[in-house]
């Protein structure tokens, strides 16, 4: 797992990543230790704050280094910092389903616009808007997603299972 | 250990009261992390075990949140990063600044003041 953890951290901005990296590894290891005294739930439970964790962090690192901070932005950040007791916070699923629906509207209407100019290229001819596949687009795109993530928990169940993560504390041929 | 913080040398007096104000209130995981630093200097894994203690396990970080924190806390020097003689094993340990426990101070005086209208005020409500 710290070897994931570790891939992890390459979605953090390069100077982050020299700043912390090591550091926050030398800390995931430490309390990884600390969870493995615990059940088999409470370690997919640590694995999954971690993992989530990590990767919010990246990208409110990453919205800092663009030029900003968390001020801007029209989440509310701070409902991600807090997690209680490992639960998930409730109002991400919500969030990321009302960012899915709007990339498919905007999607939607781009296709309507386009169908809606002039007919340039005639050989391809007008696309017409597909009213009638709007809301079941949506539903296989909410089914699609909810799989992706399904199979990444799958996944990661998968090489704990496997004990791949135990390669890590192999030591290196040579040393 | 030595410091590697620039902060800790700045003097109160150029430092005005109104301009933490308004970084006031601070987050809980803000708040926790400046509480556990308050005593002493702590690595990240004590700051995280300090954090969850103090809110009896109602606000537990994971690593990211808590460099995200400590990245910021060290770019408006609050906090400070020491080195220690054995850094072999990749920690470091942080502690307050001056700056950082003024506004330490100042956000737990605007909660006492809080806590103390609420008081009167549940106090009032519950005797009429």
């Amino acid at each position: 797992m710290l070897g994931i953890y570790r891939g992890l951290l390459r979605f953090y901005p390069a100077a982050h990543r020299k700043q912390f990296g090591a550091e926050m590894a030398v800390v995931f290891r430490d309390l990884e230790a600390d969870a493995a005294t615990c059940g088999r739930f409470a370690q997919a439970i640590f694995r999954l704050h971690e993992i989530t964790g990590l990767l919010t962090g990246a990208v409110r690192e990453h919205v800092r280094a663009f030029g900003g901070d968390r001020d801007w932005l029209p989440l509310p950040i701070r409902s991600f910092t807090m997690h209680s007791e490992f639960r998930f916070p409730k109002s991400t699923p919500v969030l990321m389903t009302m960012i899915l629906a709007g990339i498919i509207v905007a999607i939607e209407k781009g296709k309507a616009i386009q169908a809606s100019l002039p007919d340039l290229n005639p050989p391809i001819g007008p696309i017409q808007p597909p009213h009638h596949a709007f809301l079941p687009s949506i539903v296989l795109a909410l089914v699609i997603f909810y799989a992706a993530g399904l199979i990444g928990w799958g996944i990661l169940y998968a090489l704990r299972r496997s004990g791949v993560h135990r390669l890590d504390e192999t030591p290196a041929i040579g040393k | 250990m030595t410091s590697m913080g620039g902060g800790g040398n700045m003097a109160l007096d150029d430092m005005s009261s109104e301009i933490i104000m308004e970084t006031l209130p601070l987050s809980e995981p803000v708040l926790l992390i400046l509480l556990s630093l308050a005593d002493r200097s702590r690595h990240g894994y004590a700051i995280l075990k300090d954090v969850e203690g103090m809110s009896d396990g109602r606000v537990v970080l994971s690593t990211g949140t808590l460099y995200g924190a400590l990245r910021r806390l060290l770019d408006d020097e609050w906090i400070e990063r020491l080195e220690e003689e054995d850094s072999s094993r990749g920690r470091q340990a942080y502690r307050l600044t001056p700056r950082g426990r003024k506004s330490l101070q100042l956000e737990v005086s605007r909660m006492k003041h809080l806590t103390r209208v609420a008081n009167l005020r549940v106090a009032a409500r519950g005797n009429s």
